[in-house]
């Protein structure tokens, strides 16, 4: 198959270079060989990409009862529209979207700028513990956060002990609180790991730029803002769209810590995926559904984040 | 001499392939998911069964019960039977659904097992049609485990905890709390487990018996709602998250009963430092038409994948253990505390036995008097899904919103959900 498709491309008549007869096997040698190489991760692709997304676009037109199903079109995107869990599914989603990102972010830069500081001391230290926690296993850490933050947790404890709170905060089994705790958690795993891409962006930023503006008598903070910030801006954009595609599919924290409750304050679109497929009777037509609009939003969001960072 | 060494090695490996042939030890494979209970009964079952058939030996694997319902799941949907096990654990509220939803993966059983020897209830669940499917395993018949000592401080005897209503238990809780400081019951906000107990004890469940949504209109529910409502406001149930966490509660010490089938007799007897300390009352009841002092929680029962190539002896092994073996049953009560669905079990000398834990209380005989008590409902294949709706409107019915403007916000719930 390679070899035909090979061989029209080589004898397509619209490409005038290729009318030089004399060098015509030498292009065909190139294709063939080119071919040949890409061939086996083509295939592979083809079947272990190409084919899973192609399949459960099918799957989503298709509802019904495990492997009883029947075809129903747009059924499963209407169906949407009137399912109240999803919807809850989808703005507790962006709750988490909205309040975790940004404030992830604007930690991880103001941490990696203080650890950028030439004359601290211990600064390897710093680093190592702000990044170690994405170096543990999601489903570890998520254990932990659950049985710190359970009513009689160390979380609770400390907080009677110290005198903050006067009863326990029902981290887990209040919806505001359990919401809360699953921001907590995931930015202790993730805050570390976009600080090092920030540390490392900041340690090719030319010293000598710094330098200029100290003898023009600019303060601290407006280097941070009008030098520090606008040279990282491709790489505050990149750990941008990794967190926001990250929280979409939120699922470890959420499975391990809340189990999506309490009164579904913590379900996800992920974890409502993973219900509609194990826990609930069966549905992986409205299930791959549901996933297609992570995808959705995904797409649209890593757009909108390209183009902001495009018109500034 | 390499040839040589060649034709040794494979004459040897066809030696050993043609003696495999011969003498055909079968291995089944089984999946369950509590090494404590289901998993330890079921070997135990294996090795009554070795004993008798030497060339049949069982092996159970022990996977939690998420990640075996998710294996089954994936296996059965994709049509990938190769890496199941022969015989597998289902949880009743589940066996209509992956009797319903996996249609020929489950082997019928009803011409070489005699059902009538089951109670009703359990072989229902089984049911599609004239079919029936797999072996019913234990049941989860209810029961007020409580803490003599702790009530005794508030100023209860045993008379005033026997056969109570809801209501009751909550005046006591009151004062249990007021005394001792100690809450009455751990209450996980996620598991609506205790609002179906107080229903099936009035013969209520979230379906009607042709598996029709009833929840607008189910008195037996609405009082539930309110009683779970007056439990929380009244600081008589602690707040737990999750099954360790409320099984905690009760081997700490920290709360002065628990109520829910009679397979946790196991995990309450689990701190030693208690012995004595605890007896078993009826469950509480409500004030409903119909209501009764026993209820069901749970319970599971054995099913044959069809795809299994060892399916006739799976079927013949559970049949001779499960169906026949009065001696199994009394074992595994006294070891495991499990209360078969097996109506013969009932009859043997174990049930009789004085449980020095529970003070010298005969707590089996009790249970087993309460599994022909339990009034029959039809689970159908929603439970879950009827148990999440149940679970969102929870906060907002302990924040004062009216009980019938909740039920039918989760009737509503449930209606999408399950078209």
């Amino acid at each position: 198959m390679s070899s035909s498709v090979s061989q029209q491309l080589s004898s397509a008549p619209e490409n005038p270079k290729k009318k030089q007869g004399s060098h015509g096997s030498f292009h065909r040698f190139y294709d063939i060989n080119g071919w040949t190489f890409v061939g086996g991760a083509v295939a592979l692709v083809a079947l272990f990409m190409i084919y899973p997304i192609l399949n459960s676009l099918w799957l989503s037109l298709h509802s019904g009862r495990g492997i009883v199903t029947e075809f129903v079109g747009f059924g499963n995107i209407t169906r949407l529209f009137n399912d109240p869990v999803f919807i809850k599914a989808l703005s507790n989603t962006f709750i988490f979207l909205i309040i975790q990102v940004p404030a992830m972010i604007l930690l991880s830069l103001a941490l990696s700028s203080c650890l950028n500081t030439p004359n601290l001391r211990f600064r390897g230290l710093f680093r190592l513990a702000i990044f170690l926690p994405c170096v543990t296993s999601l489903v570890a850490y998520s254990i932990l956060f659950k049985s710190m933050f359970s009513y009689e947790g160390i979380i609770n404890a400390s907080l009677l002990w110290t005198g903050i709170i006067s009863d326990p905060i029902p981290w887990l089994t209040d919806p505001f609180w359990a919401k809360v705790t699953i921001i907590l958690a995931i930015t202790w795993r993730w805050t570390g790991y976009n600080m090092i891409f920030y540390l490392s962006a900041m340690q090719n930023i030319d010293k000598s730029i710094y330098e200029a503006a100290r003898l023009e008598g600019v303060g601290a903070i407006k280097q941070f803002f009008y030098i520090t910030v606008p040279l990282l801006k491709p790489v505050i954009l990149f750990t941008t769209v990794m967190s926001t595609i990250g929280t979409l599919q939120l699922f470890d924290e959420v499975m391990n810590i809340t189990q999506g409750g309490p009164a579904d304050s913590t379900m996800t679109l992920s974890m409502y995926i993973y219900n509609l497929s194990f826990k609930f009777v069966p549905n992986f037509g409205y299930a791959a559904t549901v996933s297609y609009v992570i995808v959705f939003f995904a797409a649209i969001l890593a757009l909108l984040q390209f183009k902001m960072a495009k018109d500034k | 001499m390499t040839h040589a060494m060649v034709k040794g090695i494979v004459a040897t490996a066809v030696g050993f392939s043609m003696a495999g042939a011969v003498a055909q030890a079968t291995e089944l494979s089984v999946w369950a998911w509590d090494p404590n209970f289901n998993v330890a009964i079921m070997n135990e079952a294996g090795e009554r069964y070795t004993a008798m058939h030497s060339d049949v030996t069982v092996k159970v694997e022990d996977t939690a019960k998420d990640s075996l319902e998710q294996k089954l799941h994936t296996s059965l949907a994709s049509g990938m039977t190769k890496t199941l096990p022969d015989i597998v654990l289902i949880e009743d509220y589940n066996a209509q659904k992956y009797l319903q939803a996996y249609p020929g993966a489950f082997a019928a059983m009803e011409k070489v097992v005699d059902y009538s020897s089951f109670a009703p209830y359990k072989v229902d669940v089984m049911t599609i049609g004239d079919s029936v499917y797999g072996i019913p395993f234990d049941t989860g018949v209810t029961g007020m485990y409580y803490r003599t000592d702790i009530l005794a401080d508030a100023g209860f005897t045993a008379e005033d905890l026997q056969d109570i209503t809801w209501e009751r238990f909550i005046e006591i809780g009151k004062v249990v709390k007021e005394k001792t400081g100690k809450e009455m019951l751990g209450n996980d906000p996620n598991d609506p487990g205790l609002i179906r107990v107080m229903m099936q004890s009035a013969g209520s469940w979230y379906f009607d018996k042709d598996g029709n949504v009833d929840i607008k209109n189910n008195a037996a529910l609405k009082e539930s709602l309110e009683l779970i409502r007056d439990m929380t406001k009244s600081g008589i149930a602690r707040p737990t998250m999750g099954w360790s966490e409320w099984v905690g509660t009760v081997n700490s010490g920290q709360v002065a009963s628990i109520t829910t089938g009679v397979w946790i007799t196991g995990s309450v007897k689990s701190n030693p430092d208690q012995s004595g300390l605890w007896a078993v009352a009826p469950t509480p009841r409500l004030t409903v038409e119909g209501a009764t002092q026993t209820s069901n929680l749970g319970g599971s029962s054995w099913y044959v994948l069809n795809s299994s190539e060892n399916k006739d002896a799976a079927i013949a092994f559970l049949n001779e253990i499960y169906t026949q073996d009065k001696e199994f049953y009394q074992k595994i009560l006294v070891d495991r505390g499990a209360v078969g669905s097996y109506l013969g079990a009932g009859e043997g000398a174990a049930y009789q036995t004085e449980d020095a834990f529970f003070a010298g209380q005969k707590v089996y005989s009790d249970f087993s008097d309460w599994t022909a008590q339990i009034p029959k409902v039809n689970y159908g294949m929603y439970t879950y899904e009827a148990d999440a709706a149940l679970s969102a409107q929870l906060p907002a019915l302990l924040q004062g919103t009216d009980v019938d403007t909740v039920l039918e916000r989760i009737e509503q719930q449930l209606k999408n959900q399950i078209q």
